[in-house]
């Protein structure tokens, strides 16, 4: 059965220049919205770190060598020692996370990709029909 | 070059001038900058031996990744990749996410070697004796300087990448040399190693950034259009790529964790130029100094090239407003996505921060391979092997798509640890993206039109 | 004032510069030609054939 191709219509150039801006806020929301809602980045903790000299903080001879070399300086980190590495040694991740928060991240990946791949696929069957037209 | 008389339906479309190496430089250039920054947060998430762990786990996911985009890719051949290919295989609401994933993915690593380019020249200049340095405007000169070669011309800049990527490589062999590997003068990896600081857990999060090694080196196909013959130089390029970067990566985390104590190299921003820096030469640092510098500049000139080939295939098939479809006459290039993403790319490059704009790279990247595992599975299902021409076709199928998809879940896994409001974040930007296209974009598309392969109608159609 | 400041300046003059190039070149581009040219550019083509090359026409300038 020969079915008469879809003829789309032609966008407006105020309707291709909202699309376009459409998409533009959408990116920006999608990185800066969790940035300004300090959502992101978040999973970090920090050590408690009582002796702050290298032995302190588990640095052996060659590490104290290494750090000292990038520039490092030993003690808690203030005005006067800027140069401490004790923030950036007591830095961990938190790995601690909720099985819920990782249930619903899970469903919503799996959604995402069950529902793309389903609607691809009624659109798929349109563009095969009409592109190929009954012929083999 | 071809020159005729304008007939009736004179058509401008991409200048087809590269070459194998071109496709090489494309797709190494965007990545080798993995080497310089950005692996290294891998450290941070598990430690220096979880980083190597990661380091070829996901090496093997992007053998992965490059042996079934060799394949789809020396069929379909078009600008726009994995984003055609997708629209082939799966559909166009898919095709449309995976646009968007590369657009996204390379825009933003774009951004992430602007930032880092930018931090460089702000430590030399420190270094040099002038603190106030900012790196702002070296940040916007990268994006522009580099949004204009794209513009002029596919050719200079894939040369420019040619030379500047080769450059960046053989750094790395130098220090590596230089460093003397088989001696303990500078390398004390029994001192400095310190096993697992967060267990197997960190293994599995360390992941995460080990994608960073070869993020992007899928995006040869984009040059598929511009290539004198893709069916034969896009898989050597991609595979000759990825054994390059399975070599610089092995050879990075050697010398990096053999020269400093993981706390620090987990958080530098440029752990090879340290590397150079603690081994008091002044000569590699320099050289050092050239290669991150050369390495961000291929990378972004790459992204650049990448992410405009990807919205310009979107816009000629109307899945963008079609003004996007446009071809420069003189220069042949897609120029107005050329110079619709330099300002995405430095609202990025300069209000975000580093680990937030390669964290949403990554994702994009990720969703993209999820995309492609399936996608494969599909292709062949439609078009079995013999059905079609292919330039290449991968072995031990469907064992490579089945290995990509658990190792992709592992990473959605590694970045959900300490990551998950991205995750979420990107995935209601795609999810609503998905809405407006199906919901009111597809009605500006062409139905039949948009499949242009010579193909015969898939099995089960 | 300082070498680096003036390298800072140099790098935001040439940021604009290189913009402005891009702009100008863009709108003269488009004015010079008609939409549907600039657009005609298919997928899978891969034949050269039909394709001109209008720098070899010259007098667009």
């Amino acid at each position: 059965m020969a079915k008469t191709p879809y003829k789309p219509p032609t966008q407006s150039a105020i309707g291709q220049t909202f699309d376009t801006f459409f998409l533009l806020a959408l990116v920006l929301a999608a990185l800066f919205v969790p940035l300004y809602l300090g959502l992101a980045g978040g999973g970090k903790t920090m050590l408690e770190l009582k002796d702050t000299s290298w032995t302190g903080m588990g640095q052996n001879a060659t590490m104290q060598a290494q750090w000292e070399k990038l520039g490092f300086t030993p003690g808690p980190k203030t005005e006067e020692n800027a140069t401490s590495a004790a923030e950036l040694i007591a830095a961990r991740f938190d790995y601690a996370f909720d099985p819920v928060e990782l249930a619903v991240t899970a469903l919503v990946v799996l959604g995402y990709f069950f529902i793309v791949f389903h609607w691809s696929r009624k659109e798929y069957r349109d563009v095969i029909d009409e592109r190929f037209n009954g012929k083999k | 070059m071809t020159q005729t008389t304008a007939i009736h339906g004179e058509k401008i479309s991409l200048l087809r001038v590269l070459g194998p190496g071109h496709v090489w430089a494309l797709g190494v250039g965007i990545v080798l900058v993995g080497e310089y920054m950005g692996w290294n947060f891998a450290v941070g998430k598990g430690g220096a031996i979880a980083a190597l762990i990661a380091c070829w786990v996901a090496g093997l996911l992007y053998t992965c990744v490059a042996m079934i985009d060799s394949e789809v890719t020396s069929t379909v051949a078009a600008a726009g990749g994995q984003y055609a290919q997708a629209k082939h295989i799966v559909g166009p609401l898919m095709a449309f996410n995976v646009g968007l994933f590369l657009v996204f993915a390379y825009t933003m690593l774009e951004a992430a070697n602007a930032i880092t380019l930018g931090y460089l020249v702000q430590t030399v200049g420190s270094m040099a004796g002038f603190p106030e340095t900012h790196d702002k405007p070296f940040i916007v000169l990268t994006i522009m300087f580099l949004a204009w070669l794209n513009y002029r011309g596919v050719y200079a800049t894939l040369t420019f990448n040619l030379v500047i990527t080769a450059i960046a490589f053989v750094a790395i062999w130098v220090l590596f040399f230089a460093v003397q590997p088989w001696s303990s003068v500078y390398m004390k990896h029994g001192e400095l190693l310190t096993g697992l600081p967060y267990g197997w857990l960190g293994v599995l999060a360390a992941l995460h950034f080990g994608m960073w090694y070869y993020l992007g080196i899928e995006g040869t196909t984009q040059a598929a259009e511009e290539v004198r013959s893709p069916a034969r130089a896009l898989p050597l390029g991609t595979m000759t790529g990825i054994i390059t970067l399975l070599i610089a990566a092995t050879m990075t985390w050697y010398i990096c964790a053999g020269i400093m104590p993981w706390e620090y190299l987990g958080q530098a921003v440029t752990p090879l130029f340290d590397a150079a820096r603690l081994t008091d030469s002044n000569v590699l640092m320099v050289l050092l100094f050239i290669g991150t510098i050369f390495s961000t500049l291929a990378s972004a000139n790459g992204c650049i090239n990448d992410a405009s080939r990807a919205w310009f295939s979107m816009g000629r098939d109307r899945y963008l407003p079609q003004v996007f479809g446009a071809v420069h006459p003189k220069y042949r290039t897609p120029y107005r996505s050329i110079v619709f993403l330099v300002p995405v790319a430095l609202v990025f490059a300069y209000f975000a921060p580093l680990d937030q704009v390669i964290t949403f790279s990554i994702l994009s990247g990720l969703l993209e391979y999820t995309y492609m595992a399936i996608g494969v599975m599909m292709f062949r299902q439609k078009w079995p092997l013999g059905t079609i021409k292919r330039g290449y076709v991968h072995p031990f199928h469907p064992l490579p798509a089945i290995v990509l998809l658990l190792l992709c879940s592992a990473t959605y896994f590694a970045v959900f640890l300490g990551y998950g409001t991205q995750l979420i974040a990107m995935m209601v930007f795609y999810i609503v993206a998905s809405l407006w296209f199906a919901l009111h974009r597809y009605k500006f598309v062409r139905r039949g039109a948009q499949f242009t392969m010579p193909w015969p109608k898939p099995v089960g159609y | 004032m300082n070498n680096f400041q003036l390298l800072e300046y140099a790098a935001w003059g040439l940021s604009a510069l290189l913009g402005l190039w891009m702009l100008i070149d863009l709108i003269r581009t488009d004015r010079t030609y008609s939409e549907e040219l600039l657009t005609s550019s298919q997928e899978g083509e891969i034949e050269d054939a039909l394709v001109i090359d209008p720098t070899h026409q010259g007098g667009h300038r």
